[in-house]
């Protein structure tokens, strides 16, 4: 690491791809097209939950310009998925969602491809359809995979019926726990279906070459998870599998899985022709990934001053007709569900349940802002009825430097109370109720910095650039920027000086992808590793130029610098070519997995948050008696990220994370009725607008991790957390009430206050 | 289908088009064209990616048919930037960090544009009205507003 002050590192640089994406000629997987491309669309379901009785293809194919339509008798009858197999293609003999793909066309127009979907001729039977979590759980409710017992899982999982998975903490005693407490409070809360809502449209464009090989062009965050995917499902080697990303217009988790990847390609090669195929904001709201909706139990004990003796907690997931992300997201919300809290008794359970709904998926921090809705809301409840300020509840309780996790993780660079006592002051805590109406609102959390490993190759060119080839995509948050930050930094060269290759699974090494707040800190590791490997080629080569020792040898302003001598990179370089091939060096990272008990956890896929992040929120709201409306007045987040790789666009991802959240805490939800969306357009899912969204203050609080590249973090996904739960805050301390369920609308305040006598 | 013979003037440049009538703008930009600055999202006017500047006004051109625009000026996001230069809400937005993934720019700049050639000095609240149609999912908007603001602003100074 470099020891004098960082030139690059902890600036707020402009992003590497500004130029290309503000003058329109980035290109998008949406924007991507080939010469001869057909146009791929998907016949879906119209029933929750039905037998598949008739499907007749004839009259479809017969029409002109339809160039192939596909069932599940044109493809290999595999189950594919994550932790789960639970997925196919396109329905067999049944169908388990509105939405759910049961054909798809290839035409030579979007009119041909929408005509031919109309042609398709099915006839379903019927059957009881699974609605909600109660009816998935209830005794003798319809299966909605008969089959699950034979489904292929990884063996942590545990699995019965409709439930997916269950994932368990256990700590101490919780009886007893309880027992020691002087008051115990109960509480059930819900949230609701939630889209990303990336405005690009999941897109692919598949076509195959004469050596029987597939190149996918997707806007997926996941290219080598797409390619092993697309490999079990076409049934052939990963090799022969080409998964590259052009651009990608958001993703927030919703573009992790395979999407319409596999239509492409199998569409591609049914026609012999590319075929690109793009969902509509239809498909997108009614069969994409979204967040799961939640029904949460909370039980915690408290002595009279304000100790958190005990906590049992149970979150069950709507994670619709197949298992998705829902058994790691079940486990992750444990976690969640202990909060950033020091409790000796713990007992904590995530259920993963089957409904007859869309298949939900990952979308930022997930389970993240469910879990933290329901604890976040209680300890506000239990500081009302102990008269204790919720601030003080919370630093009573909060974890320490040097303190246990709920599993056993020993936690280090805990900047917590700083957050708190930083977001509480930039709000004004001290005056919670300033008006007749007007409240503020409090949350804290924490998160995970996602592991999984990544690989860099870093070439320096003849003319001193330096190229920076990596598996990862980015998705906008700029964490290529933040990683070749780190890059420029150890090398002695300017960031201009970069160009980023990324993701392509022929000739980028692999990434674990643009997940988990992980980008910037393992590519950004990968990169110091690199330019480590670097050195040693580079010293050995100046140092026979320059005369001198190799551990003489330092990098600085783009030279080599050795005993008052110099040479160029560039000159390096030139020389490397003409006598070895130029210079490359591979650098590759994986986080050290972070210890915790076994023994407390059961069913668990996620068992311990790496390098964690902490973060409090804080707002000020007024609402209108009348109409329930909500008016944000200011909005505050103190973030720990540990080192500010570049504050621009940790601001941005933090205001942009809010901007979610607070629509999931307000605004939006997916609304089904009888197993149907109701509002699958973006005027009836209401996403905030410009005129919905408060001004942010960021306070970048910095407890360097011990992992991370200069002591970062992972960013990306907390922002995403405490929104709900402090605006539910805001709220009660507005109105008295307290809401419980997901999204708040004006509607929901306003018929609670009518319902309250106010 | 018959088509239609229409002559566009697209980013100052004409182009000569045989097109069917209901084929939009936005189609005939993307797939004949290869303007693919333009982004195609919801195709019913409610997210704004697609914005276009229709004789200097913000239009949806997921909405507009092609032979709508015969003999009226289009400006998409490629015509903005003169001779290489960013247009100063390109050089703006790149400044302020109000460019995430990117997809919703093109069109919050062009609705940008539309608004402050006609309302030189706005508030805060006055340009984020004026983007209400253009949806943004990275950002929260705020540094999208504080760049069009900085422009503004920039703008006035130099009166």
């Amino acid at each position: 690491m470099a020891t004098s002050e960082p030139r690059v590192v902890g600036k707020s640089l402009p992003r590497m791809d500004g130029a290309g994406k503000v003058t329109g000629t980035a290109v998008y997987a949406a924007d991507f097209a080939l010469p001869g491309m057909l146009v791929g669309k998907v016949f879906r379901s119209a029933e929750p939950h039905a037998r598949i009785m008739r499907l007749d293809t004839a009259r479809a194919r017969a029409l002109p310009g339809v160039r192939a339509v596909m069932t599940a008798a044109d493809v290999p009858d595999v189950r594919y998925g994550g932790a789960l197999k639970d997925e196919t293609v396109f329905a067999r003999s049944k169908v388990r969602y509105v939405g759910q793909p049961v054909a798809a066309v290839a035409a030579t127009t979007p009119e041909a491809a929408d005509t031919a979907l109309a042609a398709i001729e099915v006839v379903y039977e019927s059957l009881p359809a699974v609605l909600d979590l109660d009816a998935a759980l209830a005794p003798g409710a319809p299966l909605i995979h008969e089959e699950w017992a034979s489904y292929t899982a990884i063996p942590i999982l545990h699995r019965d019926g409709n439930v997916c998975n269950r994932a368990r903490i256990v700590v101490g005693d919780v009886e007893r726990g309880f027992e020691e407490a002087d008051r115990i409070f109960e509480h059930r809360f819900r949230t609701g279906m939630v889209h990303q809502g990336y405005t690009e449209p999941r897109a692919a464009v598949a076509a195959w070459d004469s050596s029987g090989q597939v190149t996918v062009w997707s806007n997926t965050q996941l290219p080598f998870e797409v390619q092993n995917t697309l490999a079990e499902i076409l049934q052939m080697a990963p090799s022969k599998i080409r998964v590259v990303v052009p651009g990608i217009g958001g993703g927030f988790g919703g573009k992790l899985r395979v999407g319409v990847e596999h239509f492409a390609a199998f569409l591609a090669k049914a026609t012999g022709r590319p075929v690109k195929v793009m969902t509509t904001s239809v498909e997108e709201l009614t069969a994409a990934y979204p967040r799961q909706g939640t029904v949460v139990e909370l039980k915690t004990g408290v002595t009279k001053d304000g100790r958190i003796t005990a906590k049992a907690g149970r979150i069950w997931f709507d994670t619709g007709a197949f298992a998705g992300s829902g058994p790691g997201v079940a486990s992750v919300a444990t976690l969640v569900l202990a909060g950033p809290y020091k409790i000796l008794n713990l007992h904590l359970e995530g259920f993963a349940v089957y409904t007859n709904k869309t298949n939900c998926g990952s979308f930022r921090a997930p389970s993240g802002p469910q879990a933290n809705f329901a604890v976040e809301s209680q300890m506000d409840v239990i500081a009302d009825a102990l008269d204790l300020d919720p601030l003080e509840l919370r630093l009573k309780n909060i974890v320490r430097e040097g303190d246990e996790g709920p599993t056993g993780q020993v936690l280090q660079a805990v900047g917590l109370e700083e957050c708190l006592r930083k977001a509480a002051a930039a709000i004004g805590w001290q005056d919670r109720r300033p008006g007749r109406w007007r409240g503020k609102g409090l949350a804290c959390g924490w998160w995970t910095t996602t592991g999984g490993s990544s690989g860099v190759y870093v070439k320096i060119n003849p003319d001193g650039t330096v190229a920076l080839n990596t598996g990862a995509a980015e998705i906008g948050t700029a964490a290529l920027t933040g990683a070749a930050q780190v890059l420029a930094e150890e090398l002695g060269v300017d960031l201009a000086d970069i160009n980023v290759v990324s993701a392509d699974t022929f000739s980028t090494p692999f990434d674990f992808g643009a997940q988990g707040s992980r980008t910037a800190f393992a590519v950004g590791n990968a990169c110091r590793a690199a330019v480590d490997d670097l050195k040693r080629r580079v010293f050995a080569l100046a140092a026979a130029q320059l005369g001198v020792e190799p551990e003489a040898c330092r990098l600085a302003d783009k030279h080599v610098l050795a005993d008052g001598k110099r040479i160029s990179l560039a000159d390096l370089a030139r020389l490397s070519q003409q006598t070895g091939g130029g210079l490359i060096a591979q650098g590759t990272f994986i986080a050290p997995p972070t210890a915790y008990d076994s023994k407390r956890v059961d069913g668990h896929v996620y068992p311990a948050f790496h390098s964690p992040s902490f973060h409090a929120h804080a707002v000020d709201l007024s609402i209108d008696p009348e109409t329930g409306d909500v008016t944000i007045h200011k909005y505050v987040v103190a973030q720990d990220v540990g080192f500010a790789m570049n504050p621009t666009y940790i601001e941005g991802q933090i205001e942009g994370g809010v901007a979610q959240g607070l629509g999931q805490a307000l605004s939006e939800e997916i609304v089904y009725e009888n197993g149907r969306v109701l509002n699958a357009n973006l005027t009836d899912y209401k996403m905030p607008t410009t005129l919905d969204m408060p001004r942010v203050e960021t306070i970048l609080v910095q407890h360097p991790s011990l992992v991370g590249p200069y002591g970062a973090k992972g960013v990306g996904e907390p922002p995403n957390i405490e929104p709900p739960a402090a605006v539910a805050n805001a709220v009660a301390a507005a109105t008295g009430l307290r809401l419980t369920s997901l999204p708040i609308t004006a509607e929901h305040i306003a018929l609670a206050l009518r319902d309250a006598g106010a | 289908m018959s088509k239609l013979a229409l002559t566009l003037t697209i980013n100052g440049e004409r182009h000569e088009i045989l097109t069917e009538p209901h084929r939009t703008l936005l189609d005939v930009l993307r797939a004949d064209l290869g303007l693919t600055g333009t982004k195609e999202n919801c195709l019913e006017a409610e997210c704004g990616v697609c914005t276009i500047l229709l004789d200097g006004a913000a239009v949806n051109a997921c909405i507009l048919l092609a032979a709508q625009c015969q003999g009226r000026a289009v400006l998409t996001i490629e015509g903005l930037a003169r001779n290489g230069d960013l247009h100063p809400l390109q050089r703006a937005f790149i400044d302020h960090g109000a460019v995430q993934c990117g997809y919703c720019i093109p069109g919050m700049i062009l609705s940008a544009q539309a608004y402050l050639e006609e309302h030189p000095s706005p508030t805060e609240y006055d340009v984020r009205a004026a983007l209400a149609g253009n949806l943004c999912r990275c950002t929260g908007y705020q540094k999208i507003a504080e760049a069009v603001l900085a422009v503004a602003r920039d703008r006035s100074a130099r009166r």
